[in-house]
């Protein structure tokens, strides 16, 4: 699923990078910790976390993640913005929180796998 | 073989991660595999982040070579008073701050683990914590041993050999065989002492080089120090050698001198490894009397003894106490800087370079370290230098105490041991080389003339700090060579060696190059000799009675 078709469906917004538009992506994981966002983090995965930090972003850089979506409708940081478009992240902000954007995102589970922490 | 390093700044969340980031970008450009990689950029950014969270400054190291790659992060920072409840899944002391930020939820070291090939974590509370992460390039096969378990560097000059056979004879574990007129090491066997090479007479046993046969190349974590310069010596370096290579020179050469030329050379702070042996017995004693472990107890002196326990007396592993060897204590002691540590045997060298992957950590051998500083000898005044003093001085003996040098009678007493006959003693000295570590045939011709040098120039001891260092990884039993991967071919070949065995003349002299017959047997099935090789078969019509 690409990122964008994925945003259209929890009504996120998107922020996009430069190149992450034509991602695909497999997989969303949900979690609030760190070590444990490190752990699922792959190159087919986005993330999905109620965290909102400038190290999101280097976690996927590190670790090749398309897109991270923040939830709750948070305003994500201007660094973080700015450091996603230099990495080619895409940054998602989905209106509701991160358990109803699971359920939302589970809805369609065919096309998409999603896992919790 | 490339080494990258990269400074981590502790309580920085901003610029948190570029180490791993400038990393990866190096690796990238290798072209290193995507499985390796998500691996090493787990394992890195959680060290990094333990630098960040909790230190106040660190640096991390990154080695690779074809088969690894090498990870090390060292910090300056409170340490970890309880390894085994940091490495528990949930487990964190990370601030309120880290912990907003999605960190602290006690996953960091476990993943560091987990995503590892090996994994080995030393920490001293109030000084620093050191990690280190090793990932094997290749396919991991769960089934085979650990890789980079071989204790001995030792190297082999086969021009020199005459193939005389005594190596073979004096080496404890049968690690020794001579074909045709070169010897022949089995590195799973070694374990690092100097018996070979205190019984050549011909020099052909040294350690650190790079020759070591062509089944051992690339199996150890290669020690530091073969190729590095070691002039000129960095301003802030510590030297850390055994008293034997003070006292190692001729005659004329007293331990003053030896140690005023080293400080010419420019090390300015020079230490005992002696130091570390005493703190070591000192917490040993201390620990003997507590009821804490099975008595005797004996503490790692001697990283050869310990390598012997682990492979011939694996029943006195539970003995062994759990502290750093003095060599690698030595290596810990100084954290951010230089440190110059010289071996004086294969298992010293060895243990002394698996302690760091850092440039921070050099090992020399005493032949090295001779060669920087016999130029100074021949500069000097034959008047003995009154150079700042070093530590050293003795401990009085304890009684209930057992000390046994030289490899004939350490491997007697650790087989009274096994046999329990001896509960009433509660401490073992054990050292491999004849007389101690002053014994090893790379320092010096003989123990004695350098013990007789020593006595006859002391250096006047100084207070020393050095403090013994608790062990996080555990001992384990090793298993040398194996016959084969398969149990049920293993179980075979064992019956084919035991048949073969009893077939023999049972002389055991060696000329088939092994040993003793059992080896030869074993040599035989295993492919490593021909079973011709044995002059005195009953086919080759020789009397065997």
């Amino acid at each position: 699923m690409k990122v964008k078709e994925l945003a259209g469906l929890i009504d996120a917004r998107l922020h996009l990078g430069t190149c992450s538009e034509d991602s695909e992506i497999a997989r969303v994981h949900a979690s609030d910790t760190m070590s444990d966002l490190i752990e699922h983090a792959a190159p087919d995965t986005l993330l999905l976390t109620t965290l909102n930090n400038n190290q999101l972003i280097r976690v996927a850089e590190l670790l090749d993640v398309p897109g991270i979506c923040l939830v709750s409708g948070a305003d994500p940081r201007p660094e973080l913005l700015a450091r996603a478009r230099e990495t080619g992240t895409a940054i998602l902000v989905s209106p509701t929180g991160l358990e109803e954007t699971c359920r939302l995102l589970e809805a369609c589970s065919g096309k998409l796998e999603v896992t919790r922490a | 073989m490339i080494t990258l390093s990269y400074r981590i700044q502790g309580g920085d969340f901003d610029s948190a991660g570029l180490a791993t980031r400038k990393l990866k970008e190096q690796l990238s450009k290798i072209g290193i595999g995507a499985p390796v990689m998500r691996r090493a950029m787990i394992a890195s950014y959680e060290a990094e982040m333990n630098v960040v969270i909790h230190a106040r400054t660190g640096t991390l190291w990154a080695r690779l070579d074809e088969e690894k790659l090498d990870l090390e992060v060292a910090d300056e920072g409170p340490g970890i008073p309880d390894v085994q409840l940091a490495l528990r899944e949930g487990w964190s002391t990370a601030s309120s701050q880290a912990r907003q930020m999605g960190f602290g939820a006690g996953l960091g070291l476990p993943n560091i683990r987990k995503n590892s090939d090996l994994f080995d974590i030393e920490t001293r509370v109030g000084r620093g914590t050191r990690i280190r992460s090793t990932i094997l390039l290749g396919a991991r096969d769960e089934g085979d041993a650990p890789l980079l378990n071989v204790p001995g560097f030792l190297s082999l000059d086969y021009r020199r050999c005459r193939a005389c056979l005594r190596c073979i004879f004096a080496c404890p574990t049968a690690a020794l065989r001579v074909h045709g007129s070169r010897p022949v090491l089995l590195p799973e066997l070694c374990i690092g002492c100097t018996a070979c090479a205190a019984e050549c007479g011909d020099e052909v046993f040294g350690i650190g080089g790079a020759d070591t046969g062509s089944s051992h190349t690339g199996r150890t974590a290669a020690p530091r120090g073969s190729g590095a310069e070691l002039l000129p010596v960095p301003p802030d370096a510590v030297l850390v050698l055994p008293r034997g290579f003070l006292a190692g020179f001729p005659v004329n050469d007293s331990p003053a001198r030896v140690l005023a030329a080293l400080q010419d050379a420019g090390f300015a702070d020079i230490r005992l490894v002696e130091e570390w042996e005493q703190a070591l017995r000192r917490e040993a004693r201390t620990f003997a009397g507590s009821g804490k472990m099975p008595l005797p107890l004996i503490p790692p002196f001697c990283p050869a003894v310990v390598a012997l326990v682990e492979s011939r007396f694996p029943s006195l592993i539970p003995h062994l106490g759990r502290w750093l060897s003095p060599i690698e204590a030595a290596g810990e002691e100084f954290p951010l800087r230089p440190v110059f540590l010289v071996a004086a045997c294969g298992a010293q060298y060895s243990a002394a370079g698996r302690t760091s992957l850092t440039d921070r950590l050099t090992v020399l051998t005493p032949a090295r370290l001779a060669e920087a500083v016999l130029p100074g000898l021949a500069r000097r005044p034959a008047a003995a230098s009154t150079a700042s003093a070093i530590a050293g001085g003795e401990p009085a003996p304890d009684p209930r105490e057992l000390a046994a040098t030289g490899v004939r009678h350490v491997m007697r007493v650790l087989s009274e041991a096994e046999a329990g006959a001896l509960d009433g003693a509660t401490l073992l000295d054990l050292s491999l080389c004849d007389g101690g570590c002053a014994g090893s045939p790379l320092l010096c011709a003989d123990p004695f003339l350098a013990l007789h040098r020593w006595q006859r120039g002391p250096i006047s001891a100084a207070h020393s700090d050095a403090a013994a260092v608790p062990r996080q990884k555990p001992y384990a039993q090793r298993h040398g060579v194996r016959l084969d991967k398969d149990m049920g071919e293993a179980i075979r070949r064992l019956a084919r060696i035991d048949e073969l065995t009893r077939a023999l003349p049972g002389r055991e002299c060696g000329a088939c190059g092994a040993p003793s017959c059992a080896a030869f047997a074993e040599d035989v099935v295993m492919g490593r000799a021909d079973a011709d090789g044995c002059p005195h078969r009953p086919e080759h019509g020789e009397e065997t009675q």
